[in-house]
């Protein structure tokens, strides 16, 4: 164990990591800037819990209604040896007719437990990868493992790989509907990037069984509702620009240690549960310890991160709490106090905020004049 | 015979506010003999009600016979229809769609559970069971798919091919018997549509589908894969023989975890 595990277990305090999930990596794509998030997604931090104990439970969750319908609709496509997606895939890719193999690896004859279902998993795809035996055309839910910050994590995958002319698809399944070829802009993005997820550690699985990693397509299929109907229907998705944003993520974590630098090195996260697990640290220290790590909110943490409300709290009367469009807009300037100061010619402008007051001033007289006030 | 409806409905609303007042004033015993006694009108009410319906229709919610066998018979016949291993959805539809039944598929999740404990403590006292279909490269049990004991075994072994086979292989024997039928009603051209749709050159257009042009085209396809599977599925079935006890050959084998010390 090196210097910097050891500090990020003392960040944490004497609990096991939180796991990540594909939805938590996708999420650190999002707002890669963010040192907070990076920091305690490193050290496996129960964000949770830390932001519930600082008085600012995260008030969303995955629905169970969502979640139900999602299980409902994979289990439709896939029923009957994945009759629909067979369906689907030879429409969409010219799947020839005798490709049908299909490998069940959600179990190893009933055990479940990761590590095995891995095994197996790394077994039945590089057989796949070396084009023995036929190999087979669909993988359900092979279990990978990507190195995240330093940790293994299995990824509970949501998803069928898929060979085809040697090279291997991964295919989502959703439930969200395409409507007259149209689907939610901000769920399609979020899946990509999940996928993408996938991709790459369906990648470094064949690298690490020593096959070419780019047999894997940079192209994933999204299989969703179509209009308002249970009928699915396939389309096929680029994820190379999600690729590169991850794997810059990636590799940005397993340099962790630039970030934990400039940290006090008493800093921790460490909630103090009690035997009935209740947290005892006090909320003040926790504040303080959270707030020694800078973060950069931004409007769009609130859909993914746990933190994000707390975060907001604290980022109240800046910029760049106001969205990424107003922040760019006012470049250096970094408080609203001083962008309205700037707008009133109440403070002189320094060179590099001039621009931005132009544009505040302009922004001020255009108001005014709408709503009738002198300029 | 109790009092009109309407009287009933008056009595009922004195009494509520009777109930409500009792409980502003914190009269607790006296609420509660209130709606002991509201409870009685209500039901009364129901049966005032009941009796002013119309004598119930012909049309009841579970068609004939259906509901006179018990669950293993019928999802034995619905088997035996299908001819291969089948998850409970479709022994459902298949069910319901052929022999006007109404199962709810969610009530089969525990068939296999209850098959294999009878088989346990009384093994072959039965003339069938409903056992599991088995992998073909673990011989463990499938998930999800229920199979008749009576059947060869190399039809309950599940291979990489057999998912495509076993659907194609059911479609054609669905649409046999539908061709068989006198007419087709609603439910078994669903049926036949479920399975028209995911096979090339099946479907005659959207949402139909002619028994005999699904059956030309599952055989067509079968014709492709069946070979393959089937000497998987004799290999694998000639290893169950050898290997397998009774119960583990009709119910499948699991992985039992073994400490080998030689584990990293």
């Amino acid at each position: 164990m090196n210097s910097t595990e050891l500090r990020l277990d003392h960040l944490r305090g004497p609990v096991p990591p939180t796991p990540h999930n594909a939805r938590t990596i996708a999420a650190l794509t999002s707002n890669p800037a963010c040192a907070r998030r990076a920091v305690m997604d490193s050290a496996g931090v129960d964000k949770r819990a830390v932001a519930a104990r600082v008085g600012f439970p995260p008030p969303y969750g995955q629905s169970p209604f969502a979640i139900t319908r999602t299980r409902a609709f994979e289990s439709q496509v896939k029923a009957n040896g994945c009759a629909e997606l067979l369906r689907m895939l030879r429409e969409l890719l010219d799947l020839s007719i005798p490709e049908v193999a299909y490998q069940d690896l959600d179990e190893v004859a009933g055990n479940v437990s990761h590590e095995v279902r891995h095994k197996l998993a790394r077994q039945v795809l590089g057989a796949a990868a070396t084009g023995l035996d036929d190999g087979g055309t669909l993988f359900d839910h092979p279990l990978l493992r990507l190195p995240v910050g330093g940790r293994q994590v299995f990824l509970e995958p949501d998803l069928i790989a898929f060979q085809f002319k040697g090279t291997f698809h991964v295919i989502e399944i959703k439930s969200f509907a395409v409507i007259d070829g149209q689907a939610d802009g901000g769920k399609v993005a979020a899946t990509a990037v999940q996928s993408a997820v996938y991709v790459v550690a369906l990648r470094r699985l064949l690298a690490e069984l020593g096959h070419d990693p780019a047999t894997v397509s940079d192209r994933v299929v999204l299989v969703c509702p179509e209009n308002f109907s249970n009928h699915a229907v396939a389309t096929l998705i680029d994820v190379r620009r999600q690729l590169t944003v991850l794997n810059r993520q990636l590799d940005r974590m397993t340099r962790i240690d630039s970030l934990l630098e400039p940290l006090d090195a008493g800093l921790t996260f460490d909630l103090a549960p009690d035997r009935d697990g209740k947290p005892t640290r006090p909320v003040g220290e926790l504040c303080d310890a959270l707030e020694h790590i800078p973060a950069r909110y931004s409007p769009d943490c609130l859909a993914m991160c746990e933190l994000s409300y707390f975060c907001r709290n604290e980022a109240r009367g800046t910029t760049h709490a106001l969205g990424r469009s107003v922040s760019e807009e006012l470049g250096s300037i970094e408080s609203v106090a001083t962008a309205l100061a700037l707008a009133s010619g109440g403070l002189p402008p320094s060179p590099e905020q001039a621009e931005a007051a132009g544009v505040l001033r302009a922004a001020l007289r255009l108001r005014n004049e709408c709503f009738g006030l002198p300029a | 015979m109790p009092d009109s409806a309407e009287e009933l409905e008056q009595q009922i609303e004195t009494l509520r506010a009777a109930v409500r007042q009792a409980m502003s004033a914190g009269d607790r015993p006296r609420a509660r003999a209130l709606r002991a006694e509201l409870r009685t009108l209500e039901d009364a009410w129901d049966e005032a009600v009941e009796s002013l319906a119309p004598e119930p229709e012909a049309v009841p919610t579970q068609r004939d016979g259906a509901s006179i066998l018990p669950l293993r018979e019928q999802v034995h016949s619905a088997l035996t229809l299908l001819s291969v291993p089948a998850a409970p959805k479709l022994i459902a539809q298949v069910y319901n769609a052929c022999f006007g039944g109404d199962i709810n598929s969610a009530k089969l999740t525990s068939l296999r559970r209850d098959e294999e404990r009878s088989f346990r403590s009384a093994p072959f006292a039965r003339p069938y069971y409903l056992c599991a279909a088995l992998t073909a490269d673990r011989l463990a049990p499938v998930r999800g798919l229920l199979a008749i004991s009576t059947w060869p075994l190399d039809r309950r072994i599940i291979g990489p091919l057999s998912p495509r086979v076993d659907f194609l292989t059911a479609a054609v024997s669905i649409a046999e018997h539908i061709d068989r039928l006198p007419g087709i009603d609603h439910n078994a051209a669903r049926l036949l549509w479920l399975f028209a749709e995911n096979i090339p050159g099946a479907a005659d257009g959207i949402g139909s589908a002619k028994p005999d042009t699904v059956i030309r085209a599952a055989r067509a396809e079968l014709l492709a894969h069946q070979p393959v599977d089937r000497s998987h599925r004799e290999a694998a079935a000639a290893r169950a023989r050898t290997q397998l006890n009774d119960t583990d050959r009709l119910f499948g084998s699991h992985l039992r975890s073994v400490r080998t010390g030689t584990d990293s």
